[in-house]
C-alpha cells in the first residue's frame, strides 16, 4: 500500500462514519450525542483530507486548493494503479 | 445539485481479473436490482414526499447509491484489466466483450440492459417507503448470491460491504415510513395518498 493509499484509507474510514452518522440522523434528528459524534469525525476527516490535498491534490475540484493539473492527473479512484491503469 | 469527490466510499484493489466474476457483478450496476436503479428510483421518489425527514433520506440514500454504483463499476473495471482473447473465450466472457469490449455497461447478469422497468415511482408515500425497503431487501438478496460465486478476498471485502449498507438503508427507510405513518390519521393509512390528497394529515405537536 502506497502512502497515499493508506491516508485515503484512513479519510476513507472517518467519512463512512460521517456518512453513516448522518443518514441515521435524518430519522433521528434529535439525538445530539450522535450529531456531536458527527461533528467529531467531520473534523477527524477535514484535518486529513487537507493534509492529503496538499500531498496529492484535490479531492474536490471547488477547494481553494484546487490546481488543475493536479485534478486531472492519475490515479482516479477506479484506477488499479498510481500510473492509472 | 452535487459536487464529485475524487475517491471512492470504500477503498477496491484487485489484483486478479475474473471476467466471468465481472459479467456476475455487472448486474448490480445495471440489473434490475441494482445500484443504478435504486439512485434513479430514490432520487426521482423524493420530489412528491410530503415530509422533510423523507426528503431528506431519500436524497441522501439516494446519493449514497451514486457512490455505490461507481464501486460497482470499479469492481467490474478491474476484474476485466489485461485480459487475452483466449481467456475472454473460456471465461464466457465473449458475448459481453463483443458489445462492449471492457467498457462497463449497465446490464443485468443475463444481458439484458438497464430498464427504469424495474423500478417505480407511484407518487404515493406509504406506497414508495415499501417499495423503497422491498429493493434494499433485493440488493441484499443478489450481494448474498454474488458472494455464493466469489473466492476472491479483493472481491468480497468490498461486496460484504455493499450489502451491509443495503442493510442500513432498509432499517433507514423502515424508521421513514414509521414517520410517515405517525403523521396520518391512524384510520387512514391505506385509504387516502398523503402525496396528493391534502386532507388528514396530523399537525406535528410542537
Amino acid at each position: 500500500m502506497t502512502e497515499r493509499e493508506r491516508l485515503m484509507k484512513r479519510i476513507s474510514s472517518y467519512d463512512f462514519a460521517v456518512i453513516e452518522l448522518h443518514i441515521y440522523l435524518d430519522t433521528h434528528p434529535n439525538d445530539k450525542a450522535v450529531a456531536d459524534k458527527l461533528a467529531d469525525y467531520n473534523a477527524k476527516s477535514n484535518a486529513l483530507r487537507k493534509e492529503y490535498e496538499e500531498k496529492f491534490g484535490p479531492i474536490q475540484a471547488k477547494r481553494d486548493n484546487a490546481n488543475r493539473w493536479a485534478w486531472i492527473s492519475n490515479p482516479w479512484p477506479w484506477d488499479n494503479n498510481e500510473e492509472g491503469n | 445539485m452535487w459536487v464529485y469527490e475524487k475517491k471512492l466510499e470504500y477503498p477496491i484493489r484487485i489484483k486478479n481479473p475474473n471476467p466471468k466474476l465481472a459479467k456476475i457483478i455487472c448486474t448490480q450496476y445495471g440489473g434490475p436490482d441494482g445500484e443504478l436503479g435504486a439512485s434513479l428510483r430514490y432520487l426521482s421518489q423524493r420530489f412528491s414526499m410530503p415530509f422533510p425527514e423523507l426528503k431528506a433520506i431519500l436524497t441522501d440514500i439516494g446519493t449514497e447509491e451514486l457512490a455505490h454504483l461507481e464501486m460497482v463499476g470499479t469492481i467490474v473495471y478491474q476484474l476485466t484489466r489485461n485480459l487475452t482473447p483466449e481467456e475472454i473465450e473460456k471465461a464466457g466472457f465473449a458475448d459481453y466483450f463483443v458489445d462492449h469490449t471492457t467498457g462497463v455497461y449497465p446490464q443485468a447478469a443475463g444481458g439484458f440492459p438497464y430498464t427504469a422497468a424495474s423500478m417505480q415511482v407511484k407518487g404515493d408515500t406509504i406506497t414508495d417507503l415499501h417499495e423503497d425497503m422491498a429493493a434494499e431487501q433485493k440488493a441484499r438478496t443478489t450481494y448474498d448470491n454474488i458472494l455464493r460465486f466469489c473466492d476472491d478476498p479483493d472481491v468480497i471485502d468490498p461486496i460484504r460491504f455493499l450489502r451491509e449498507r443495503e442493510i442500513v438503508h432498509y432499517q433507514r427507510f423502515g424508521e421513514g415510513l414509521r414517520i410517515a405513518t405517525d403523521k396520518l390519521d391512524s384510520k387512514n393509512f391505506y385509504a387516502f395518498n398523503p402525496s396528493f390528497d391534502k386532507c388528514e394529515v396530523k399537525k406535528d405537536k410542537k
